[in-house]
């Protein structure tokens, strides 16, 4: 029997759960099907805390606001479906696979909001079968979720956001992270990110990949390079390092399989992160009850995910009841722009304006604060220099003495005349970007924001430079606890002049062959001779080499087997043909769907 | 740019028409392919070998087949994982039950071993089939199956060494005919000059038909296919039944594909699923096979029947355009037909007449007698 649902959302991540909430706001029938074991989707994996304005948890912690949200959402009737995978949209029916009872349903919803988020991309190297290896995605799951540290000293592989919080939360799981490694110029990530690992002494090697894992039956170390401007590795500049385990962070790329299925438009917008459905304004894909939000739709930070979730569920709330929501959808509209005016939406921006959907940016203060407020003053040093959209410094303070220019991504000034150096902002600042500092008669004090273990009063320490490189020996002056939080501020006593060098410390105590398509194991090599031998299409290469065959249905190698045609070829990866994306998207058993026909109840 | 002959189509019978023709000693040859090789049928399809038909003409076409199909690798130069493993043919109903007795007895003739099998033999022979319902089934051990895109890419890939040229993304959208002849092909990289047009062009024949002004009795239909993840190795043949509606097939890699006809499928191009398929499969495919009921489905697609009004191909000149020739209208089952049909048309064309297969009463004259139809097709 097929179950019918006024709305159906699929993916219980900070879209899904938002666009849900405006769906049942307004008195529809919502059904939330999601493939986790809890909801949230990535949020229950994120221990630091986020970036945004306290409309949309900024300075709260990942995994405690998927917990608000889903709270809200029940609270509101909305139906969760977790442990579910919709296997397929058909062309009669959607159907979900519900892995713990092994059966199937079958549903039918007027609209559908897809925010089935992003899977990792992957790159190939030497021997990168070998046990050790990870997605990031992973590395958090077992650390944040399970608890277990898949091992003691890793090498991160990509300095985006996602491989500079791996890096930090795994400096605080207590693991030693060998190397940051970065091909191109410059650290994709926050630089307020960057610097909470390079403090830590972390090294960030730009202009480095990893050629090849070192080890038989597990990784015993990795070679990593130098690389030219084309991204191919310089011979000759091969390093070893003794790592047991290789944290993959290259970036992400759309969920879109269940959008194609649905008969959306898809389009290679790189700028977007690879295909992504084409949406309108109010996140409407090509098909009308066919709506979108989150990483599918564009890779980018949970807070637009949020948003574009609510836009999508008012637009699919009004459809469904007729009611006017047009003031809400225009709110949203508006958070959104705020949101994207900023440099790190360049690429969002240009891309979403390949087919026509405009967001202005700019109008907000780029000049960062000169004055340093007065030597002798307990004060806040503000590290912030990149008009990341955020502005918990300014709501948070007591005294009213930061603000960000009026738009949330404006560079924050401090009026020294009202600060008092209570160092609440150093608190709640998500990139642990504040310092304090207060120039003494024989030494100076700087307050850091710390999340690690904490020090004795009095402890004797090593005092360490933004590079993480000791720059002389300090005490812990006092520590205050931030019960609530978890940031909590230790206050250094340094040597004089060292004020604005320190800004970490340390204890005393304290010191092959490239496999692409994993399930169907074929090789770099291979694939890039079967287009010599003239496959040059995916579909070709994915009947002559069984290549996205497997279970996975090509999520891990379809874009990689794309861009190495595309590299082969010379053709851009947009002007070629991405292969058909083919139900069910994970493997159903028979027993399942014979499951699905007994009784209709969900 | 001129070609003696233009082949419409880069799928099992366009690129095995090339390559015949390329071993005749013609290589003044194109194929023109809207999208990639074996995009069409081909690449859709299960890729069973059958030998036991219920009409003469294809008994003769999959025999002459199979033994192409045999020296593929050292004669094509490909390893097209070819496999004898037999047909299981599974009859569900006392009429066809009688009807398949004729079959053998007039396959036995045609010089097929066939076997006739009681449902009790069936169980001892394959203890994990189960036989409820089952009246009779037949088995021919020389039938079997192989990998249809590497069989396209096979073909393809002698005909180019062979100075043969295929286009692919090219779409042929027009065809110059005049005075009664076809002088030229227009395509999306430009015109072509032709002595020869052949449609191969599989669900689209009726389409490439118009183009040269000829109304050809051919509709496409989907059928749906899906494959299951790889078990080890150890069913050898195809299963198949018309009464039942079913066909299955274990590839050398160990995955299970398998599908059945629908009856209320519309004429047209559709390349989506449904999800009723996977349904009505699962609960018929676990009734029969059930060791299939822990096994998982890992993807599935759909492709296009070019039915005939007989279920039988179409095959030869066109009676309208002295220069059109046709290789079109398999109706599911141009594949293991396309060595027969590649060799014969080849001849057609090079020395006026065919040498190896008869094919005359495959031309689109014999729908104006009368249909006999070809009635083992699922």
């Amino acid at each position: 029997m097929v179950k019918k649902v006024q709305a159906l959302v699929i993916g219980a991540g900070p879209a899904g759960l938002c666009g849900s909430i405006a769906i049942a706001e307004n008195g529809v029938e919502v059904l939330v099907v999601d493939e986790g074991l809890v909801p949230g989707g990535q949020l229950p994996k994120q221990t630091h805390k986020f970036f945004g304005h306290e409309g949309f948890f900024a300075s709260v912690r990942g995994f405690e606001i998927g917990e608000k949200l889903y709270n809200d959402a029940v609270n509101l009737g909305v139906k969760f479906l977790m442990k579910t995978t919709v296997s397929g949209i058909y062309e009669d029916v959607i159907v979900l696979y519900d892995r713990e009872n092994e059966r199937i349903y079958e549903i039918n919803a007027d609209y559908v909001l897809i925010a089935t988020g992003a899977s990792e991309r992957f790159i190939s190297f030497k021997k990168n079968y070998l046990p050790g290896v990870y997605g990031a995605g992973a590395v958090q799951t077992l650390m944040n979720q399970y608890r277990v540290l898949p091992g003691n000293d890793f090498l991160i592989v990509g300095a985006g956001n996602i491989g500079l919080i791996v890096a930090y939360q795994l400096l605080q799981a207590g693991a030693n992270v060998k190397a940051i490694v970065e091909a191109s110029n410059k650290v994709g990530g926050y630089l307020v990110h960057a610097n909470k690992v390079k403090r830590m002494g972390v090294p960030i090697l730009l202009r480095h990949t990893i050629v090849e894992a070192i080890g038989e039956e597990r990784v015993r170390g990795a070679v990593i390079s130098e690389v030219d401007d084309s991204f191919n590795p310089i011979k000759g500049t091969e390093k070893e390092l003794a790592v047991d385990t290789i944290c993959l962070a290259v970036g992400l790329q759309p969920s879109i399989e269940l959008a194609a299925q649905a008969g959306a438009e898809i389009k290679y917008i790189p700028e977007l992160g690879g295909y992504v459905p084409i949406r309108d304004e109010n996140m409407k894909t090509t098909v009308d009850n066919v709506y979108i939000a989150g990483d599918l739709a564009s890779i980018e930070e949970a807070s637009t995910a949020m948003i574009e979730g609510y836009i999508a569920g008012y637009n699919i709330a009004q459809k469904i009841t007729g009611l006017d929501l047009s003031e809400n959808i225009s709110k949203m509209k508006k958070e959104l722009e705020e949101f994207r005016r900023g440099p790190f939406s360049g690429k969002v921006r240009k891309g979403l304006k390949k087919f026509g959907v405009e967001f202005p940016e700019g109008g907000f203060r780029t000049e960062p604060q000169k004055d340093e407020g007065p030597a002798g003053k307990l004060r806040v040093k503000i590290e912030c220099p990149q008009n990341i959209p955020c502005n918990p410094c300014e709501t948070s303070c007591p005294t009213g003495a930061i603000d960000v220019g009026g738009n949330i991504n404006g560079l924050p000034y401090v009026d020294y005349d009202k600060c008092i150096g209570c160092g609440v902002c150093v608190m709640k600042c998500p990139g642990l970007a504040i310092f304090l500092v207060q120039e003494l008669s024989d030494y100076s004090i700087v307050g850091i924001p710390y999340e690690f273990e904490l020090p004795e009063k009095g402890e004797k320490v090593l005092l360490l430079d933004r590079n993480g490189e000791i720059v002389g020996e300090g005490e812990i002056e006092k520590i205050v606890r931030n019960s609530k939080g978890k940031t909590h501020i230790v206050y250094l006593k340094v040597p004089k002049g060292l004020e604005d060098n320190v800004r970490h410390f340390v204890r005393h105590e304290e010191k092959e062959e490239e496999i692409v398509c994993r399930c169907e194991e074929i090789t770099r090599s291979e694939i890039e001779k079967a287009i010599e031998e003239g496959y040059t299409d995916f579909e070709e290469l994915r009947r002559y080499l069984r290549i996205s065959m497997g279970p996975c249905g090509g999520r891990v190698c379809r874009l990689q087997t794309l861009s190495i045609i595309s590299l082969k070829t010379g053709i851009p990866i947009s002007e070629l043909e991405s292969g058909r994306f083919r139900p069910p998207s994970i493997p159903i058993p028979f027993k399942a769907i014979l499951k699905g026909d007994e009784k209709d109840e969900i | 740019m001129k070609y003696k002959v233009c082949i419409i189509g880069g799928g099992i019978i366009g690129t095995a028409i090339a390559y015949f023709l390329g071993k005749l000693g013609e290589n003044s040859v194109a194929i023109f392919e809207k999208r990639y090789l074996s995009s069409g049928a081909t690449g859709r399809c299960g890729g069973g070998i059958r030998q036991q038909w219920s009409t003469k003409s294809n008994v003769r076409l999959a025999m002459r087949s199979v033994e192409f199909f045999k020296k593929f690798k050292e004669e094509v130069g490909m390893d097209i994982e070819y496999r004898q493993g037999g047909y299981l043919l599974l009859s569900y109903s006392e009429e066809e039950a009688r009807q398949f007795e004729k079959n053998v007895e007039m396959q036995r003739e045609e010089g097929l071993d066939v076997e006739i099998l009681s449902p009790r033999m069936v169980s001892k022979r394959y203890p994990y089939i189960n036989t409820d319902g089952l009246i009779l089934a037949t088995f021919c051990p020389t039938d079997g199956h192989a990998n249809p895109h590497k069989a396209t890419f096979g073909y393809a890939n002698a005909a180019k060494k062979m100075g043969i040229d295929i286009y692919t993304h090219t779409e042929v959208n027009g065809i110059e005919v005049k005075n009664g002849k076809i002088c030229g092909i227009h395509t999306s990289k430009g015109y072509f000059e032709c002595d020869i047009v052949v449609n191969a062009a599989g669900a689209w024949s009726k389409e490439v038909g118009m183009m040269a002004g000829v109304q050809l009795p051919t509709e496409s239909y989907r059928h749906q296919i899906f494959v299951t993840e790889p078990l080890e190795y150890f069913f050898p043949f195809m299963a198949i039944s018309f009464s039942g509606n079913f066909y299955m097939r274990q590839a050398l890699h160990g995955q299970f594909i398998m599908g059945q006809g629908d009856k209320d499928e519309k004429p047209g191009i559709n390349e989506n699923v449904t999800f009723r398929f996977e349904k009505e499969m699962a609960r018929k495919m676990t009734k029969i096979f059930p060791f299939l009921e822990n096994v998982r489905i890992l993807r599935h697609w759909s492709g296009e029947y070019n039915m005939s009004p007989d279920a039988q191909p179409i095959l030869g000149k066109s009676d309208k355009i002295d220069n059109f020739y046709y290789a079109i209208g398999f109706s599911g089952h141009g594949f293991m037909l396309a060595p027969a049909v590649g060799e014969a048309i080849a001849e057609l064309i090079v020395f006026g007449k065919t040498i190896h297969s008869d094919i005359s009463y495959l031309n689109t004259e014999r729908f104006k007698k009368g249909i006999v139809q070809e009635k083992n097709v699922v």
